[in-house]
C-alpha cells in the first residue's frame, strides 16, 4: 500500500469515482470526479489533531459499525493517503451549525469548508476494473437472526474484533456486552450530571438528598417550589441509578467469548441467494478460529459446514492443524436456525448428518461466513465502462480470455471477476497488468499504425 | 494511442496491477472510491494460510 502512495509512476486518486469513459482501446478519455474532502490534500499531514477535537461521533464503517469515529476522520490508522476527510452528512459546520473546531485545531491550515468536487479528464490507453466485492448482508436470512441476536456477527466483524487495532484492541468482547457497557457509560454520565444538581441542593439546605426525600414523602414541608424541584431531581436521579446498578451487576459477569460457532455458506451455495461457492470462507473461518485460540488458549470452536473446501497449497494441512492444535471441531451439517439463549448466548440448531441427529448447542458467539457478493455500484460502473456483467453480477469475461471484459482494452482481476482469495487476486492482477501492457506495447502500436 | 493506464479500485488486486505496470514504466492513475486504498484486505487481522499480518 505504501509503495502505491510513493511510486513516481502512480497517481493516486482516492475518494474519487469514474463518471464517463469514451473512445476505444488504446485511446480512452475518462472523466473522474474527485469528491471534496473539505481538507486540502497537499496541506494535511495526517496528524489527527482535528479528529481528537471533533465533537461529532459517527459509526465507524471501517470497523463495521462496532466502534465510532469522528465526523473528520482518516479511514483507518495506516490508510494511504493519510489525508483526513470530513463526512458532509454529519459535520456540524457543513450542516449549518456553529462548530469549526477542526479548523481552529489544524496547524497546517488544511481545513477548507468551501472546497468543491473537482472533475478531471484523463487520457489512457487501457483500463483495469479491480472493484472487488461486497460482504453479503445476512439480515435477509430470517432463521439466522443477524441483527436480532447481538452475538451473531459476520466474519468481517469478527476480523475487526480480533484485530489489535480494532474497536476492542483484539479482545473478543461480545457485541451484546459492548452495548451494555456503552449504556452504562451513557447512564453514568447522566448520573454524574444529576448528582451535581443534587449536590447544589444538599449544600444549600445542609442535608443529604435521601434524608430530605424521606421527609418530603411524609409531607413534612410546606408547599415550596424549590423543594419540589429537589424532590423531582432526586426522583429522576434514582430512576437512573436503579437501572445503572443492575446493569453494572450484570457487567461484572462479562468475559471474553470462548465458545465459538462458525456457520459456513451463509448466502453461498444457497439458491435463494448465490448458487456459487465463495471459495475463501471455509479458510477464513479456520483462520479466525486459530487466531481466537491464540488470543485465549481456552477457546474452542465448532465449524458447521456441508463440507470444508480447503482448496489450495497447504490448505488441507491448515485445516487439520486447526483441528489438532487449535480446538476446532468440524461438524458436517447445515445450520437450520439460531435462537436466543440465556445470557445473550446464541443457540445453534442443526442436523449432525454424520450422527443423523438433530441437535442444539449454546455458544458465546456465532460467526457467519458470508458470501462474496458483487460490489455495490458495479452495474452503474459497468454501464459507464460499456461492459457487461454476468448472471451472478460480476464482470463478464470470456473463458478463453478470462481477464478481458466484453470491451476491448478493458480488463478485470480479483473479486470483481468473482470470488477468490488474496493469492489468486494477486495472480490475476499481474495477469491483467500484463494484458494491458501487451496491448500498449510498442510492437502492438506499430502494428496498429 | 495513449500509453497511460487507469486502474479502478484500490484493493489488493488494483494495488498489484498498478505496481506491476508502474514498474514496467507505465504511468498509472488509480481511482479508489473510499478515502484510503487497501480494500477488504485492510480490514483483515491476519491472512491464511500463513497468518501473516494483512497490512
Ligand atoms: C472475513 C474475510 C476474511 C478473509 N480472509 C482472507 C485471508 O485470510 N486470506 C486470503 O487470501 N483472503 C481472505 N479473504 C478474501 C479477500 O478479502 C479477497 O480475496 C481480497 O480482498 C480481494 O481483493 P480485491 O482487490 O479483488 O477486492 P477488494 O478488497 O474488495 O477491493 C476493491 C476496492 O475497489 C474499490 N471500489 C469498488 N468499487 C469502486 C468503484 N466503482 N470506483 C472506485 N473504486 C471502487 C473498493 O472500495 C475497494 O477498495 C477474506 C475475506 C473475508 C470476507
Ligand atoms: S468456501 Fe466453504 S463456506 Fe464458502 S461457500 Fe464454499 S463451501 Fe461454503
Amino acid at each position: 500500500m505504501l509503495d502505491v502512495g510513493r511510486h513516481p509512476n502512480i497517481e493516486l486518486m482516492a475518494y474519487s469515482q469514474v463518471e464517463r469513459v469514451e473512445g476505444q482501446s488504446g485511446d480512452f478519455s475518462v472523466t473522474v470526479r474527485r469528491k471534496a474532502r473539505y481538507v486540502e490534500e497537499d496541506k494535511c499531514t495526517g496528524c489527527g489533531a482535528c479528529a481528537e477535537k471533533c465533537p461529532t461521533k459517527v459509526s465507524d464503517t471501517f470497523n463495521e459499525g462496532l466502534g465510532t469515529r469522528r465526523a473528520i476522520y482518516s479511514y483507518f490508522a495506516q490508510g494511504i493517503p493519510s489525508t483526513h476527510t470530513i463526512d458532509p452528512e454529519y459535520c456540524r459546520q457543513l450542516n449549518g451549525k456553529k462548530c469549526g473546531v477542526c479548523k481552529k485545531t489544524c496547524q497546517a491550515d488544511a481545513i477548507n469548508f468551501d472546497q468543491e468536487d473537482r472533475v478531471v479528464e484523463l487520457q489512457v490507453g487501457a483500463i483495469i476494473a479491480a472493484t472487488g466485492y461486497e460482504v453479503f448482508d445476512p439480515s435477509c436470512i430470517p432463521e439466522y437472526q443477524y441483527k436480532e441476536i447481538a452475538n451473531v456477527v459476520t466474519a468481517v466483524e469478527f476480523e475487526r474484533l480480533l484485530s489489535a487495532s480494532g474497536p476492542t484492541g483484539g479482545h473478543l468482547d461480545r457485541p451484546a456486552d459492548l452495548a451494555i457497557e456503552a449504556e452504562i457509560e451513557a447512564l453514568e454520565k447522566k448520573a454524574q450530571k444529576s448528582q451535581r444538581v443534587l449536590d447544589k441542593f444538599e449544600k444549600k439546605y445542609g442535608e443529604a438528598s435521601p434524608k430530605f426525600y424521606e421527609k418530603y414523602q411524609k409531607d413534612e414541608f410546606e408547599d415550596d417550589e424549590d423543594l419540589k424541584k429537589w424532590a423531582d431531581k432526586y426522583d429522576a436521579h434514582m430512576g437512573i441509578a436503579g437501572p445503572l446498578d443492575s446493569l453494572k451487576k450484570k457487567a461484572e459477569g462479562f468475559g471474553v467469548a470462548k465458545r465459538l460457532a462458525f456457520i459456513q455458506c451463509v448466502g453461498s451455495r444457497d439458491f435463494r441467494f448465490y448458487p456459487f461457492c465463495s471459495s475463501y470462507c471455509c479458510m477464513h473461518s479456520i483462520k479466525e478460529a486459530i487466531i481466537a485460540q491464540e488470543h485465549e488458549s481456552e477457546t474452542t470452536s465448532t465449524i458447521f459446514g456441508m463440507d470444508i473446501r480447503a482448496v489450495g497449497k497447504g490448505f488441507e494441512e491448515y485445516k487439520i492443524r486447526g483441528g489438532n492444535q487449535s480446538g476446532i471441531t468440524y461438524v458436517r451439517g447445515r445450520v437450520a436456525e439460531i435462537t436466543q439463549g440465556p445470557d445473550d448466548n446464541p443457540v445453534v440448531w442443526y442436523e449432525d448428518t454424520c450422527q443423523r441427529r438433530v441437535r442444539n448447542q449454546e455458544f458465546d458467539m456465532v460467526i457467519l461466513a458470508t458470501a462474496c457478493a458483487p460490489s455495490n455500484g458495479i452495474k452503474e460502473l459497468a454501464q459507464v465502462l460499456g461492459i457487461e456483467i454476468n448472471e451472478f453480477g460480476f464482470l463478464k469475461t470470456d473463458p478463453s480470455q478470462p481477464l478481458d471484459t466484453t470491451r476491448a482494452g478493458i480488463f478485470t482481476c480479483g473479486c470483481a471477476y468473482g470470488p477468490m482469495d488474496i493469492p489468486e487476486s494477486i495472480v490475476q492482477a499481474s495477469g491483467a497488468a500484463a494484458r494491458a501492457a501487451q496491448i500498449l506495447s510498442d510492437f502492438q502500436m506499430r502494428k496498429a499504425s | 494511442m495513449n500509453k497511460d493506464i487507469l486502474v479502478i479500485g484500490g484493493g489488493i488486486a488494483g494495488i498489484q496491477s498498478s505496481l506491476d505496470l508502474a514498474e514496467m514504466g507505465y504511468k498509472v492513475y488509480m481511482v479508489e472510491r473510499l478515502p484510503s486504498i487497501g480494500g477488504k484486505m485492510a480490514q483483515l487481522d491476519k491472512t491464511f494460510p500463513t497468518n501473516d499480518c494483512a497490512i
